[in-house]
């Protein structure tokens, strides 16, 4: 990975978090805010070559573990998975909104979904939570409303286009 | 290097991260809350909070517009809604003011001390969990500040959550709408006991030890746990309870305390000795009790008595049962 690409992605990652962490403290409609960092690494995943996406996952999950008190490693996990799903359809959906945003959708609810799942296996009871369909849809929802944004800023600072046309190639 | 050759390297590289998230996963949860884990999680906190502040501060503005834009919507009927409040809370006050006079009287006769008030710190609410399924608040003051592991968390309304975390300058604040969290709580009109669980965004579940004593909508529950200072309000029953087969009555109640729309906070400086309540939370999320000897506290404790430079003494709100003295 190139040095520019490492050092936009430690701000891009640091930027996501501060903001979900402190702008959706009161702008919440209906009581939900987007799953930025998910969406970055859906975003960023896609330019990427696979092992550098792979631990962009990893460490913005990680990242978040240590901000939240969940047990660390949960986090990274999911988006490590999140990150492996994206490889692997990336060169399905190209540039057409049409198709990338059921995908961002798709990826966000799976996303929240094994991280609902393995809560609850790792004894943070996630799956006990009353509005657990409203936290995973609700993001969802969000995130592909925003995803345009993040998906053309995405290629614009790294300094790349894509360049892959085979369907699951790595 | 050995690989099996038909595993490509990024599904090599995507196992080994998976096998290393679980590896983590296994040492943090064996590590029961303390160790290496809490240490890299207090420190990337406080790495973290200048970004936090400033982030806070430049979205302030940004929320307070889109804020504003929807309350015009709302504010017809708040305004309303406030004004009935505002009367019923007279009235309350009232009936407050004559109970506080008779709870003197009655101290004086029974030759009772009045219990102190507690000193609080106030608080900010500087950012939220990292995800949804966090009921997490950081809080603008820290160790520095006075504020303590575990003390009690409230707002106008009441309980708000207990401290989990602090570093010299923040302090993590579990929500109690957390799903791990129990509080043991009484209901002021009757004074039975029962515990009250959170269940994330939705009402809490209450669970009372005894049937033959009904619980009805509106019955205000209060803490009655040695975590926290007794009678602080915690919750409003939803619903009246109905009997079930079995030795417990079920039912839900709403946080006395706006949980989610929370931006200003009060810490009670209440340090508990080593009440710890078995059984009523998932052990790894209570802290080390203090030691008997203050001479020798125990690991993660810091020595001295938390010094409240930024405090004001309040009594607790919206209750006549003052900490100390139970019904």
């Amino acid at each position: 990975m190139k040095i520019r690409h490492a050092v936009v992605m430690v701000i891009v990652v640091i930027l996501a978090v501060a903001l979900q962490t402190t702008l959706f403290i009161r702008l919440r409609p209906f009581d939900a805010a987007p799953a930025l960092v998910l969406l970055v690494v859906v975003a960023y995943a896609r330019y990427l070559l696979a092992e550098y996406a792979l631990l962009i996952g990893f460490f913005a999950g990680l990242f978040q573990d240590l901000l939240a008190e969940t047990p660390l490693g949960l986090w990274a996990l999911v988006m490590t998975v999140v990150a492996f799903s994206v490889l692997r359809f990336r060169d399905r959906f190209e540039d057409d909104f049409g198709l990338i945003g059921p995908f961002v959708l798709v990826l966000t609810i799976g996303g929240l979904a094994l991280f609902s799942v393995l809560g609850t296996i790792f004894g943070e009871k996630t799956l006990a939570d009353v509005g657990i369909l409203k936290k995973i849809a609700l993001p969802a929802v969000y995130n592909v409303v925003i995803a345009p944004l993040i998906l053309r800023i995405a290629p614009l600072t790294l300094g790349v286009t894509r360049s892959r046309d085979t369907a699951f190639t790595l | 290097m050995w690989r099996p050759s038909n595993v490509d390297r990024p599904t090599g590289v995507f196992i080994g991260l998976i096998v290393i998230s679980l590896t983590l996963i296994t040492i943090d949860l064996r590590a029961d809350g303390v160790g290496l884990g809490s240490t890299l999680r207090d420190g990337t906190q406080a790495l973290f909070t200048p970004v936090q502040r400033a982030f806070s501060v430049a979205g302030r503005p940004i929320a307070d517009f889109f804020e504003g834009v929807s309350d015009l919507f709302s504010l017809r009927e708040e305004n309303r809604r406030l004004r009935a409040e505002a009367a019923d809370l007279e009235q309350q006050i009232q009936e407050t003011e004559s109970i506080r006079i008779r709870v003197r009287e009655l101290e004086a006769l029974l030759d009772i001390d009045p219990p102190e008030d507690l000193d609080t710190i106030a608080a900010r609410v500087l950012a939220i969990g990292v995800s949804e399924f966090d009921h997490l608040r950081v809080i603008d003051k820290g160790r520095n500040d006075g504020v303590g592991l575990d003390m009690p968390v409230v707002d106008e309304g009441g309980l708000v959550g207990r401290v989990v975390a602090v570093t010299d300058t923040v302090a993590r604040v579990m929500l109690i709408t957390d799903p791990t969290l129990v509080v043991a709580v009484r209901v002021e009109r009757t004074g039975e006991t029962g515990v009250l669980r959170g269940r994330g965004s939705g009402p809490m579940s209450l669970e009372m030890f005894n049937t033959d004593t009904a619980v009805v909508r509106g019955d205000l529950l209060v803490t009655a746990d040695g975590r926290f200072p007794a009678g602080i309000p915690v919750a409003r029953v939803r619903e009246a309870a109905r009997s079930e087969v079995g030795f417990a009555l079920r039912t839900t109640a709403d946080p006395a305390a706006a949980v989610t729309r929370i931006d200003f906070v009060k810490v009670l400086v209440f340090t508990r000795d080593d009440a710890v309540v078995e059984g009523f939370e998932g052990g790894n999320r209570l802290p080390i009790p203090v030691p008997v000897d203050p001479a020798a506290p125990a690991e993660g404790e810091t020595e001295e008595a938390p010094t409240t430079t930024t405090t004001t003494t309040t009594t607790i709100p919206g209750t006549t049962t003052l900490p100390g003295i139970e019904p």
